[in-house]
């Protein structure tokens, strides 16, 4: 069984899973565009709303940050970094290391707003079918002239969907050659060697299958198109997305906010 | 004799290596379960491709209601239905639900037809209560199941199985032959390939023994040819081995 993660489509009922994919798009540059004006109040505001959605749809904080472990180390790295080199008042020292305080703040603000735009791709992934994504790629390239729209839908639907398994067979094949010691080799080439061709091996040998089972199945180009969701509530839900980025936008501007977290 | 489904006219498909199917001629008629035994590389997965033109023969024709399968290859596709031994890379869909509508959609059904169609297809194969799940959630029998339904949606005159018993459990296995016997007794036309004949023989009404030449050996019925099998390289059913002529709880 293919290891699923947070990143791929959990099926739902919930408002974020019936929305139209094209208006889920439009909020998710929206909200990722303000959240890069935002200061503090703006990302904590942020915070709270996608918690709450995050909610909704079945995940937990927990399994949240266990998802994103990696990524959060890497902004601990971002936040480490950008404490210690940004001139300010210091805050402490060590070994000749100092941390200033407009590090920190800035520190914390880039790591906020990352593990923001994070949190909001997670929403988007879990409740978003790849099917949808391919009609939405589809829908957006339309009007753009010399781009095969029907093509490139097909293969970003395809990349999404067999994503999980080639990374399936990745840990496999890793698991088998490690069962024969293969991790004891010093050589990386060998042991990248080890490892990479066996996994090409298996991905374009499915991939040849898949062809052949699509093929089986009458695929062409020509299908029927899928339907986008309609209805009042990807107004609703454009006009309540548009109202939370200009309040991100706007606490963060605001003096009072900038009082308290200054 | 009713005419023929599927007519197969002097056969032959090779590789450079050196194997591949050679000169088999074969009818198959209307409400047929058929199986196709024969040893690992004897060329039944070979075989089976050419029947809805995936493949194309070095030498030899396959002729569907009496025209070459490669003259109308959507017809031919949408006919055959055919279901691989991997479910995992057959499956495309992000849902149960978008998996059974992928050949519909394929076909340019009119999305409400779609509807219908997969709702009554997922409730024949007692797929209802998943048809939001991921298919990679599935167990194995229920992702054999999903693939059968993915393929009886498209209503096919003939059923082509390639290893249907590979990877599954007992309890798994008996369902899947529980609900192929029970299309072939609605009437559909079942092509089986498989090494493994002793779950499935008794439902079967003709067998076609393949050899490790990629040759076809015999074909008779079941009964016929069961003290034969382990000559061509088939496992004979244990009933068989102990001198009956069916299972005991059959007879």
């Amino acid at each position: 069984m293919a290891n699923l993660t947070l990143f791929t489509f959990c099926a739902g009922t919930t408002t974020l899973h019936r929305l139209d994919v094209r208006h889920k798009t439009a909020l998710v540059c929206m909200v990722s565009l303000a959240l890069f004006t935002s200061g503090f109040a703006g990302c904590l505001a942020c915070f709270l709303v996608l918690s709450l959605l995050t909610r909704t749809i079945g995940i937990s904080l927990p399994q949240l940050l266990g998802q994103l472990k990696w990524f959060i180390l890497l902004l601990g790295i971002m936040f480490a970094a950008r404490a210690l080199t940004i001139p300010g008042d210091p805050v402490f020292s060590f070994s000749g290391i100092v941390a200033t305080k407009e590090g920190l703040a800035q520190g914390a603000l880039v790591a906020m707003r990352f593990f923001l735009v994070m949190m909001t791709g997670l929403l988007f992934s879990a409740t978003t079918r790849p099917a949808d994504l391919k009609s939405a790629a589809q829908w957006f390239l339309k009007p753009v002239p010399f781009v095969p729209e029907k093509q490139v839908a097909i293969m970003i639907s395809l990349f999404l969907r067999f994503l999980p398994l080639i990374l399936s067979q990745a840990g496999q094949t890793a698991d088998a050659v490690n069962a024969r010691c293969g991790n004891l080799h010093k050589n990386p080439i060998r042991r990248i060697r080890c490892q990479t061709l066996p996994v090409l091996k298996k991905t374009f040998m499915a991939a040849d299958r898949l062809c052949l089972a699509m093929d089986a199945r009458c695929y062409s180009e020509d299908r029927t198109d899928l339907e986008f969701e309609t209805g009042g509530r990807n107004t609703l839900s454009m006009a309540a997305g548009t109202g939370l980025c200009l309040l991100m936008v706007g606490l963060s501007h605001s003096s009072f906010f900038k009082m308290i977290f200054w | 004799m009713p005419r023929p489904l599927l007519e197969i006219d002097h056969l032959t498909h090779e590789f450079t290596a050196g194997s591949g199917i050679y000169d088999i001629c074969l009818r198959v008629f209307p409400g047929e379960f058929i199986l196709l035994a024969g040893p690992n590389g004897s060329g039944k997965t070979t075989l089976i491709r050419h029947l809805n033109a995936l493949v194309r023969p070095s030498s030899g024709e396959v002729r569907l209601h009496g025209r070459p399968v490669t003259s109308d290859i959507v017809f031919a596709r949408k006919t055959i239905g055919m279901v691989f031994q991997d479910a995992d890379t057959q499956i495309v869909g992000d849902t149960v639900f978008d998996e059974v509508a992928f050949g519909p959609e394929n076909l340019k059904i009119p999305r409400p037809l779609i509807r219908e169609k997969v709702t009554q297809t997922l409730a024949r194969m007692d797929l209802s209560h998943l048809a939001d799940r991921n298919p990679a959630t599935l167990s194995g029998g229920e992702k054999r199941r999903l693939t059968i339904a993915g393929i009886l949606v498209m209503d096919p005159e003939i059923i082509v199985l390639d290893e249907p018993f590979a990877n599954l459990d007992y309890p798994s296995s008996k369902a899947l032959v529980g609900i192929i016997s029970e299309l072939n007794q609605e009437g559909q036309t079942i092509i089986m390939a498989t090494h493994e004949v002793e779950d499935v023989i008794t439902c079967a009404t003709r067998i076609i023994i393949m050899d490790s030449k990629g040759r076809l050996s015999r074909d008779g019925r079941p009964e016929d040819l069961l003290g034969h099998l382990a000559a061509c390289g088939v496992k004979e059913p244990c009933f068989s081995r102990m001198g009956y002529k069916k299972p005991p709880w059959q007879t």
